[in-house]
């Protein structure tokens, strides 16, 4: 369990961090909360010849919210999200934050790691994409900003340069009557999602549904958006059949593969029971109720 | 959160030469705990000895495959490699080692390391021997295996085919085979009012994961001629008699040492093979330290696994009111790629042959093969589990076939209380306990009647509620006579424990005996015994833990396994004790001119001390030690035979069983845990929940209820692991899937119930305190969920026919059960039924 040999380096900005990819090339690697990274490093499945050290970067971890956004830094670990008051206006938020492995990893591990990570299992990525979110980004040519959408290509894969760099996710602040849930099934805590689900909803006075977003996490090479179980809600009232509904077609949409979390027909009834979770609780946040919730786990 | 309830219990009688039972039966903190929870334990792999080289294995990725061809070459010209070692050189410096199994199974070469071919994903091909473990594993990946792959044998029903042989060399992959036949079985058939067929059921292959991976150091000595060992392993006692003939020295020159153990659970016993290699790279390194250190992947893939059982054409005798009169089933056992410690499983399940019921008529024809898989070792309520699994399914499906309530199925079964003790069919002897008593306070402690109702209400709303009982045994202190019923040449039986008490020149109490706890606390309970014979506290007794064949006590079965030290451990312990108190007793009437019979133990002014109760003058224990060791002119002769170091042997009362007709008594005691769950099975997502859980043991006078409590709740949680999440899972091309935590995902807090815990007594009359061993708890949880999902879903058709269930297996099984998969499971006859 020893990694390959490597440098380290400690950046001091993100322009410097970016300038030291670019001198130490291809191998070069940014090192965040290192929760993905060096599990990858100690099984020698990665082998960068040089770590850039980001946590260092004043700054970089803050999270803040101007008027109608909430701006996560890079280094914004999951457990800070997880207590962060700003945060916890959107609850779909700590839904995720809180739910993220155990203690340990929630200490270390960071909003802009897991988004840069592009991990098809990874929480972040299904729980942000139900939301507006953009990606704030530091490379040679100075900053651009990268909708979410755009931003994950692929499993593992993002648009970034190997010079570039996250700096701040941006989530606008959903409007008035929106609630939103984010739902795993996870066999322990430790370890990732077998299936996840996450929707975002606004709805109007009467429990029609204004907007919603719905996506789905495992199931496929990037969270998986299921416009068919959005259409389902979109502009209806919200009540047991058209939740059905909306969960048979997400069922649809999901692209599951079988492994040792579970074969491909068990991972589609598990969307199906997500969602339809998902959405009963973003409903009765909408309708502001406090609803605590939490992932389900084998066993409870 | 626990909740504790207790039935009330008669104060233990105190035992001859020795005081009042004052410690013993406290629940006094751990001696050891201090130590651990600092983190100032001394464990394997924080030993850095001078000049000590670092091992790395290079493992086969295939399940089963020729070996063509192995080049160190470029690993050994890496700086910093001291050595390397391939399977062939192997070879020549060993002989393979020693098999327990008859016949076929003596034909086994099992070496160290694959020589010609691998057998199981993980097996060892070559190994580096490097300055540090950095360079090792450096060195490791630079050596190239040429591999022509085989097909791999995966299953039961696969090896016993013969189609493709595991080892050529045994002409079967059938290692092992037996029936054990008792009663007249066809007679009970015939009779019978009901006959209950059961199609295949599978116990599944799981592990324990303790926390500490294998660890070792060898260091093979050329000038004294001596390899010695610092190691983790938890029989060394059985490891050295392996690694002898093995090795080719005298085994007086393998010097065993352990210390502390971070869990073990019987999967230790079986890392002899890596100790042999780090010997022999040892010596090859001109008798420099080499350490192992096994890493999470390597002890997932290639340490040892539990034994997978698969049962066979069962069928089950009734009588019209339920009572089980035969069972007749067929038994295959999945040892893996090489027996090591096996084929004693064929053997150890019938300890607990017709598990808590007084069936008399039973054959069982038992068979064990050799798969593609990881070798196992005795696991955790090793073979006993598979058994008691089975006959708690047996119950479950004739209960729910016949509409007999699971609770009233049990108790119309149940070896009653005023049977006791009672003896089996095969002839063991069940030494107390009192069953029905225990599911009574079971179900006093869930609200059995509350949850019934609520239960009925649930079904009425959909829900798939179900109760479960698990009537578990553990039996403890276990005859190595059984071995004979293995192969009658093997050259072991009985049981037996070493300790040595003595008064240190100082006047310490110091207490040794060889057993290498990983976490039963044995340095406390040692101590509780000790205190109670001196009439003193506990931490006046230092208790030396671990193995070391120059410095503590032990014997041929000294190590920790087979749930027994409360029992042989602790007798060993009183013993020596005993014999302490008597050379302590005389010395001190003589310096004290008092008889022997007015003096008392106790602790005075200046210590602990032994007085005359009718002068009140006394002597401590740093003025007898004194006597025989610095001031002893004018000793009287007759006292010159005391030492103040005494050692005891106990030896369990056991024969040697009948080797033709299986017959015999097997173990010493019988401890019992009754589990309830109510479980609930989610009708979206299919997953199990425990919505409760009570536990009952009785193990009968607990030396220590905090240890008692703290193994069975750890038991618990091992057993709703092994039932719902951990899984020995491989591919159909030999890949072990679970190779690491995100794959096995071992339980954790978040996945455990509240545990409800009650407890009861029934002191065993076979041991001198009345205690029964109780570590192994006999995955008292598998029966138990299982019966719990079993009562859920009977009504949806589905027959819970494997221990492992998951909300995938049971999303499953209930397609299958709405495509008529009932039937091929279940099949009932009612040839008498009006009798
Ligand atoms: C046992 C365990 C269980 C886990 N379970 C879960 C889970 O259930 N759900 C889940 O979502 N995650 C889980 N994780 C992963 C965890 O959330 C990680 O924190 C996350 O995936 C990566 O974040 P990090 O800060 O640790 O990134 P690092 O590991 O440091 O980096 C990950 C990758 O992103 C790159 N990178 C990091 N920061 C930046 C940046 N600012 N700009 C550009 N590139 C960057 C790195 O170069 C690297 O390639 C688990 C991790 C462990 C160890």
């Amino acid at each position: 369990m020893y990694a390959y040999p490597f440098s380290y380096h400690r950046a001091k900005s993100l322009a410097e961090a970016s300038k030291l990819l670019q001198q130490l090339g291809d191998e070069s690697r940014v090192l965040a909360g290192g929760q993905s990274l060096i599990p990858l490093m100690k099984m020698r499945l990665a082998r960068p010849s040089a770590l850039i050290d980001i946590n260092f970067v004043p700054g970089l971890a803050d999270i803040q919210s101007p008027n109608g956004e909430l701006r996560f830094g890079a280094l914004a670990r999951h457990a800070d999200i997880e207590v962060s008051e700003a945060a916890a206006a959107i609850p779909i938020l700590n839904d995720c934050a809180a739910g993220i492995a155990d203690v340990q990893v929630r200490n270390q591990g960071t909003i802009g790691g897991s988004l840069a990570e592009a991990d098809p299992s990874g929480d972040w990525g299904a729980t942000l994409l139900t939301l507006e979110t953009s990606v704030q980004c530091t490379g040679p040519q100075g900053e651009r900003s990268i909708a979410l959408e755009e931003f994950i290509k692929d499993a593992y894969t993002t648009v970034l340069a190997h010079d570039e760099l996250v700096r701040e996710i941006i989530v606008k602040r959903p409007p008035k009557s929106s609630g939103g849930a984010y739902l795993a099934f996870k066999r322990s805590a430790p370890v990732y999602a077998t299936v996840s689900a996450a929707v975002q909803l606004t709805l109007d006075g009467k429990d029609i549904c204004k907007d919603v977003r719905i996506v789905l996490g495992c199931v496929g090479l990037t969270a998986i958006r299921a416009k068919q179980a959005e259409a389902e809600l979109h502009g209806k009232k919200v009540d047991g059949k058209t939740i059905q509904r909306a969960a048979e077609a997400a069922r649809e949409a999901a692209e599951p593969q079988s492994d040792m979390r579970g074969s491909a027909d068990y991972k589609r009834a598990l969307v199906a029971a997500l969602v339809k979770r998902a959405i009963g609780t973003a409903v009765r946040r909408a309708r502001g109720e406090r609803v605590e919730a939490g992932h389900e786990y084998v066993g409870r | 959160m626990a909740t504790t309830l207790r039935t009330k219990t008669k104060k233990a009688k105190a035992p001859a030469a020795s005081g009042p039972a004052k410690w013993v039966g406290q629940p006094i903190r751990r001696k050891e705990e201090d130590r651990l929870v600092r983190g100032k334990g001394i464990f394997v792999d924080d030993q850095k000895l001078t000049g000590m080289l670092h091992i790395r294995f290079v493992r086969s990725s295939y399940g089963h495959a020729k070996i063509v061809k192995v080049d160190v070459s470029k690993a050994a010209a890496l700086p910093g490699v001291v050595c390397t070692l391939t399977g062939a050189e192997v070879k020549g410096m060993v002989k393979p080692f020693i098999e327990i199994g008859p016949d076929v199974g003596q034909k086994i070469a099992d070496y160290p390391m694959a020589v010609d071919k691998v057998t199981f994903q993980g097996d060892p091909v070559a190994a580096v021997v490097a300055e540090t473990r950095m360079i090792a594993e450096d060195a490791a990946e630079l050596v190239e295996v040429e591999y022509e792959p085989l097909p791999p044998i995966l299953s039961a029903e696969e090896a016993l085919k013969d189609e493709t042989l595991v080892h050529p060399e045994m002409g079967t992959n059938r290692n092992w085979h037996g029936v054990f036949e008792y009663g007249n079985v066809e007679k009970a058939f015939k009779q019978a009012a009901h006959v209950v067929h059961i199609g295949r059921l599978h116990f599944h292959r799981f592990s324990s994961t303790p926390l500490e991976n294998n660890a070792m150091i060898a260091v093979w000595d050329s000038r004294s001629e001596r390899i010695e060992y610092w190691s983790n392993n938890s029989f060394p006692s059985f490891a050295a008699q392996f690694l002898s003939p093995a090795l080719g020295v005298g085994i007086d020159q393998i010097l065993m040492k352990s210390f502390d153990i971070g869990g073990g659970f019987g999967i230790k016993i079986t890392n002899y093979p890596y100790m042999a290699v780090c010997a022999l790279a040892s010596r090859k390194t001109g008798g420099l330290p080499v350490k192992w250190a096994e890493t999470r992947t390597e002890h997932m893939q290639a340490s040892a696994h539990g034994n997978e059982r698969t049962f066979f054409g069962t069928r089950v005798a009734l009588d019209k009111n339920g009572v089980i009169t035969a069972i007749d089933s067929r038994h295959v056992d999945d040892c893996g790629a090489y027996p090591r410690y096996e084929p004693l499983g064929c053997v150890i399940w019938a300890q607990v042959l017709p598990a808590a019921y007084r069936v008399k008529n039973v054959r069982i024809d038992m068979n064990q093969v050799v798969t593609n898989k990881c070798p196992v070792g005795p696991n955790r309520g090793y073979s006993r589990m598979q058994q008691l699994w089975f006959m708690e399914r047996v119950l479950d499906i004739c209960g729910h076939t016949l509409g007999i309530s699971i609770d009233e199925m049990r108790l119309r079964n149940y070896i009653r209380k005023d049977e006791m003790p009672y003896t089996t069919p095969n002839g063991c002897v069940y030494d107390s306990g009192d069953y029905a008593g225990m599911l009574a306070l079971g179900k006093k402690l869930i609200g059995w009647d509350d949850w019934k109702k609520k239960q009925a209400a649930a079904r009425k709303d959909g829900r798939w509620i179900g109760i479960g009982i698990g009537s578990t045994l553990d039996s403890g202190t276990n005859n190595f006579g059984q071995a004979r019923i293995i192969n009658n040449f093997a050259p072991f039986s009985g049981q037996s424990k070493a300790a040595i008490a003595k008064l240190d020149i100082y006047g310490e109490v110091v207490v040794s005996m060889g057993s290498v706890p990983q976490g039963q606390g044995h340095e406390t309970t040692a101590a509780q015994v000790v205190a109670d014979v001196l009439g003193i506290s506990p931490d006046l007794v230092r208790v030396k833990p671990g193995f070391d064949t120059e410095q503590n006590a032990y014997t041929g079965h000294t190590g920790t396994y087979a749930s027994q030290f409360a029992v042989a451990g602790l007798s060993a312990i009183h013993g020596a004790a005993v014999k302490l108190r008597k050379e302590m007793a005389r010395l001190a009437a003589w310096a004290l001119k008092a008889k022997e019979k007015d003096l008392e133990f106790g602790i005075g002014a200046q210590g602990p001390e032994v007085r005359d109760k009718r002068t009140k003058k006394s002597i401590n224990y740093w003025g007898l030690a004194n006597l025989v060791n610095v001031n002893n002119a004018g000793m009287p002769e007759n006292l010159w035979d005391v030492t103040l170091n005494c050692r005891h042997v106990y030896h369990a009362p056991f024969q040697i069983p009948d080797t033709k007709r299986k017959y015999g008594n097997l173990t010493l005691t019988y401890a019992a845990q009754i589990h309830i769950a109510v479980v609930e099975v989610d009708r979206e997502t299919f997953q199990p929940k425990i919505l409760a859980y009570a536990c009952v043991d009785d193990c009968g006078r607990t030396i220590n209820p905090r240890i008692v409590e703290g193994q069975v709740h750890g038991c618990t949680a091992h057993g709703i692991g092994a039932a719902l999440m951990e899984n020995c899972a491989y591919d159909s091309d030999g890949n072990m899937l679970a190779s690491t935590f995100s794959d096995y995902t071992p339980i954790t807090a978040v996945n455990m119930p509240d545990l409800l815990y009650g407890h009861m007594e029934s002191p065993s009359p076979f041991s001198y305190n009345g205690a029964k061993g109780m570590g192994e708890g006999g995955a008292a949880p598998v029966h138990t969920v299982c019966a719990g999902l079993q009562d859920a879903l009977y009504s949806s058709g589905v027959i819970i026919d494997d221990s492992h269930n998951t909300g995938d297996s049971i999303f499953h099984a209930l397609q299958r059960a709405s495509s008529g998969g009932f039937a091929i499971m279940v099949r009932v006859e009612h040839p008498r039924a009006s009798r």
